[in-house]
């Protein structure tokens, strides 16, 4: 039996470097897929919760997040597809035309 | 316990492949890999329904959208230039001292419930039953944000044919 407090410790260590990456890298789809990782530890928190409180609710939450997450991805590809198109990179320095 | 600690290193090693790696391919493959070992740890939890559609969708239909982005796009590696490697480390140094601030008052909070929960599967029935009596509103309401989705990324996706002539 694994207590919970290592799955909310491995869920914080992946939110932690997920949130470093998305600082770090200039490239948008590594800053895109560090924000998946960012729910995937979210939803690791939330079912290992659900199994500790013996409710389901938390994996219905799990759910409906990867059902956001897929929409996003969706939406979010597009737009960067379509950035690409215009300034022909997809680095996120590259897009600074209302910058100074 | 063996299989949570061999999980949970390939996660950990996979994350920070998914941070490290400068070839976007490279990161993709660690968060593919992150992915699949963490289905397992949902089915290790007794969230067997859980555990499949993340195989199914996150690592089977988002990672392999971002493949085909990859693909087509046909970048070139990212650069590391000497300004942005201080601030990486930086980064790298605020978010470990994020942990140590964090980690012990977690481990803290949560030990009291080391042995709790196992009445509860996460099987296809009771999420079922769950979704279709309880949660019926918000499973509508996701279809609805599914179709939207959709339309948003066929219009964003096109071409603009009437300004290019």
């Amino acid at each position: 039996m694994v207590p919970i407090s290592l799955y909310m410790s491995l869920a914080a260590i992946m939110f932690t470097i997920g949130v470093v990456g998305v600082v770090i890298r200039r490239n948008s789809i590594v800053v895109f897929m560090c924000i998946e990782l960012m729910l995937n530890s979210v939803n690791l928190s939330f079912i290992a919760l659900s199994r500790t409180v013996e409710n389901l609710d938390g994996q219905i939450a799990v759910f409906f997040v990867m059902v956001v997450a897929a929409a996003e991805a969706a939406v979010g590809l597009a737009i960067i597809i379509s950035v690409f198109r215009n300034i022909k990179s997809v680095e996120t320095t590259d897009a600074a035309e209302l910058s100074a | 316990m063996a299989i949570f600690i061999i999980l949970a290193a390939i996660i950990l090693v996979s994350s920070i492949g998914v941070v490290a790696f400068l070839n976007p391919i490279y990161s993709a493959m660690c968060l593919i890999a992150s992915m699949l070992c963490l289905a397992g740890l949902f089915a290790q939890l007794d969230a067997h329904f859980l555990a499949t559609v993340q195989i199914i969708v996150y690592a089977g239909a988002i990672m392999v959208l971002v493949m085909f982005l990859l693909m087509l796009l046909n970048l070139k590696y990212e650069k590391p230039k000497k300004m942005r490697t201080f601030y990486s480390i930086v980064t790298v140094l605020v978010g470990i001292l994020f942990l140590c601030v964090i980690l012990p008052p977690l481990n803290d909070f949560f030990s009291p419930f080391a042995g709790a929960g196992s009445q509860v599967v996460g099987d296809v029935k009771s999420m079922g039953e769950l979704l279709y009596t309880k949660y019926v509103f918000p499973f509508e309401i996701a279809s609805v944000l599914i179709l939207a989705a959709m339309v948003g990324a066929v219009m964003l996706g096109k071409r603009t044919y009437g300004k290019e002539k």
